[in-house]
């Protein structure tokens, strides 16, 4: 699985799709599209259904995006979280602080 | 006066001394210039009994450990090469213990003259002449001239001449000597060396394939009075022995020897090892001497049920060593070869997977700076340092410690163990350059590795993150994002415990610096060493061999659900 990252705009909403092994090398364009994302509208999620690996670098991308949106007021959350980030995120018991949705039409009506 | 003492007579006139000057510069030359002193010197006295128109002319040498005097050459009708006479007996002892030359004028009359030899040769001697061969430490000799030619007798001035031809064969006799002492030491030394040698093949080769014996000998010098042997017997056990000769240097070296074939010998016999000890015992009472004995050990052990039998004859305990617990086994009886006719008990155990070691006394003798003995629990807490390595880097790592120490007697150690398998097996030793870049493949190698292993997938994804994560750091942190150095990541097994280690070329990391994450708080960063403490049993960074770089350890313990189907 190739890594990519791609936005989405789907009216107000924003969907930043992530695929392949976030790490290290590549986390920092991850971060990047998720601040631009929060720039360009008031509501942004993250599909992460086909990440088979993220570290803790790509975990700060995201925690910065949801740090990012509550101070500006803005809405911040995943969407579809594959099994694999899940458990990181639960490690660092994150799980909890994020708004977590099963797929992005639930994450859309929210 | 018959004693002239040296240089107190006047000097000989003119025509006499250029003839003694010619023939001293002569003798002086042809002795420096000799390859072969004997020959040479045998040629000189023929000269000196020439130049002294004497009949007869000997020398004599002072034997260095008899301290007689022995005629070494000869020349005239009589040879009395080998005539062997007493510091201060008759005219060439008197010389040589009062270093004062002897002129006898008419040795019929003289009471000082030993007749002996007259009586038993028919020689009829007349005048005499010896003077001392004197060195810095004293006289090592005498020459000795007997009868003028042509009937007259020897006058004073005949002494002076030959006290001075006798200087420079005394020099050149004394730097040979010197020389020969040299020469003595060196062969002394080549020939210990030698004896090291042939003892140290006698002690039994290291066997290979499993073996569940080891042995290692240190000596505290050339050679040694400890000894160990082991061998198979035709019922399938193994036997083994360890002895001590009391005292050490070269005496209980060569005691040794005799022993170590001794002990070997009566234990293939296979006696229980109490009637190996009472047999080696009896004989060795009716052969040792002046005061000396054998501390030793004896036993047999079956591979079949594991059980050991041993006895000791004043060997210092055994210790038995299983997981974390310690056990001695005192002595069985008295040492070897005091008292005929002892007997003695045994011990019996099972070996399982412990270890059995049998020291002698010189390890637990090995005395620290402060002089303090290492002893029983010293030696406990260098076994347990070391524990983790197979039986023979273990016994080498024990006697590499015990060098630091200062050892005064010999070191012997046997160790009984039965091999563990392969105990650490390496699953994976990688090295890549330290780029972000490069980590997807990392982690895909550990992933396959884990796998291999049985280990759960959710096990595995959380070693991977870790692991990862020890690398991130390295990258970013002790790196400094710089790419042109590399990381070493080794994953080895022993038994369940999986053991990670990383190793850079990065400065020297503060193991202090390192903080981890309180995970209450939501922020970025932080999270890699924290992961790290979740996933992992345990860690530690150290700075790496030699201060360079830092070697970062990482250990997991397999428990039963954490392991998948395949195992």
């Amino acid at each position: 699985m190739n890594n990519e990252c791609v936005s989405e705009t789907l009216d107000d909403y924003v969907l930043v799709r992530l695929r392949g092994e976030v790490d290290l090398s590549w986390s920092q364009q991850v971060r990047k599209t998720i601040l631009g994302a929060l720039g360009a509208t008031g509501k942004v999620g993250v599909e992460m259904s086909e990440v088979s690996y993220i570290d803790s670098s790509g975990i700060a991308a995201l925690v910065e995006g949801l740090q990012n949106a509550r101070s500006k007021g803005q809405q911040f959350g995943l969407v579809a979280v594959s099994k694999a980030v899940m458990a990181v995120l639960q490690l660092a018991r994150l799980d909890r602080v994020f708004p977590i949705f099963a797929d992005v039409d639930t994450a859309r009506a929210s | 006066m018959n004693a002239a003492p040296r240089g107190s007579q006047t000097a000989p006139d003119g025509g006499e001394d250029r003839r003694a000057l010619d023939f001293l510069a002569e003798l002086s030359q042809a002795l420096a210039l000799s390859l072969d002193l004997r020959k040479t010197l045998a040629m000189a006295l023929g000269h000196i009994a020439d130049f002294m128109q004497a009949e007869a002319a000997s020398m004599f040498l002072v034997d260095p450990v008899t301290r007689l005097i022995e005629c070494r050459l000869c020349v005239g009708p009589v040879d009395i090469a080998g005539l062997k006479v007493e510091l201060g007996q008759g005219i060439v002892g008197r010389a040589v213990a009062e270093n004062l030359t002897q002129i006898v004028r008419d040795a019929q009359t003289d009471a000082r003259v030993n007749v002996r030899v007259d009586a038993e040769t028919g020689f009829i001697t007349r005048s005499i002449i010896c003077v001392p061969l004197t060195t810095a430490e004293g006289p090592i000799g005498a020459i000795e001239v007997i009868n003028r030619r042509g009937g007259g007798l020897f006058e004073l001035s005949d002494a002076i001449l030959l006290e001075t031809v006798a200087a420079p064969a005394s020099l050149a006799i004394n730097n040979a000597r010197l020389a020969n002492n040299l020469v003595e030491q060196q062969r002394i030394r080549r020939e210990l060396e030698l004896a090291r040698r042939t003892q140290k093949s006698l002690l039994p080769k290291r066997r290979r394939g499993g073996f569940p014996l080891i042995g290692i000998n240190m000596p505290a010098h050339e050679i040694s009075g400890d000894f160990y042997d082991y061998f198979d017997l035709p019922d399938g056990r193994i036997a083994f022995l360890i002895g001590d000769i009391s005292g050490k240097g070269l005496d209980a070296a060569f005691l040794m020897v005799r022993v170590a074939s001794l002990m070997r010998w009566v234990g293939k016999e296979a006696p229980s090892p109490a009637q190996w000890l009472t047999r080696v015992n009896n004989e060795l009472v009716d052969t040792m001497r002046e005061g000396r004995f054998l501390c030793g050990l004896v036993g047999l052990y079956d591979r079949r049920d594991g059980s050991v039998v041993f006895a000791s004859a004043g060997f210092p305990p055994a210790l038995l060593h299983d997981g974390d617990r310690f056990e001695e086994f005192e002595a069985h009886g008295p040492p070897l070869g005091i008292l005929p006719d002892m007997h003695f008990t045994e011990s019996r155990l099972v070996l399982g997977e412990a270890s059995l070691y049998f020291f002698s006394d010189g390890v637990t003798d090995a005395r620290h700076k402060d002089r303090t003995r290492l002893g029983s629990d010293g030696v406990r807490d260098l076994i347990g340092k070391h524990i983790t390595l197979a039986p023979e880097p273990r016994l080498r790592a024990l006697i590499g410690e015990l060098k630091h120490l200062d050892l005064p007697d010999d070191t012997t150690v046997l160790l009984l163990q039965e091999p563990r398998g392969e105990l650490s097996q390496v699953l994976l030793d990688y090295r890549f350059p330290a780029r972000a870049e490069e980590m997807r493949g990392v982690r895909a190698r550990l992933r396959s590795a884990l796998d291999d292993q049985g280990v759960t997938p959710e096990l595995r994804d959380g070693l991977v993150l870790a692991v990862d994560e020890a690398c991130t750091n390295v990258i970013r942190h002790a790196y400094c994002g710089g790419c042109d150095e590399s990381i070493s990541l080794r994953m080895t097994r022993e038994r369940d415990m999986l053991a990670f280690e990383l190793r850079d070329n990065a400065p020297a990391v503060d193991p202090g610096s390192i903080k981890d994450r309180d995970l209450g708080e939501c922020r970025p960063g932080g999270l890699g060493v924290a992961f790290i403490r979740m996933l992992m049993d345990d860690w530690q960074l150290q700075p790496g061999s030699e201060g360079k770089g830092n070697v970062l350890r990482m250990r997991k313990r397999l428990q039963a659900g954490t392991l998948g189907d395949t195992e």
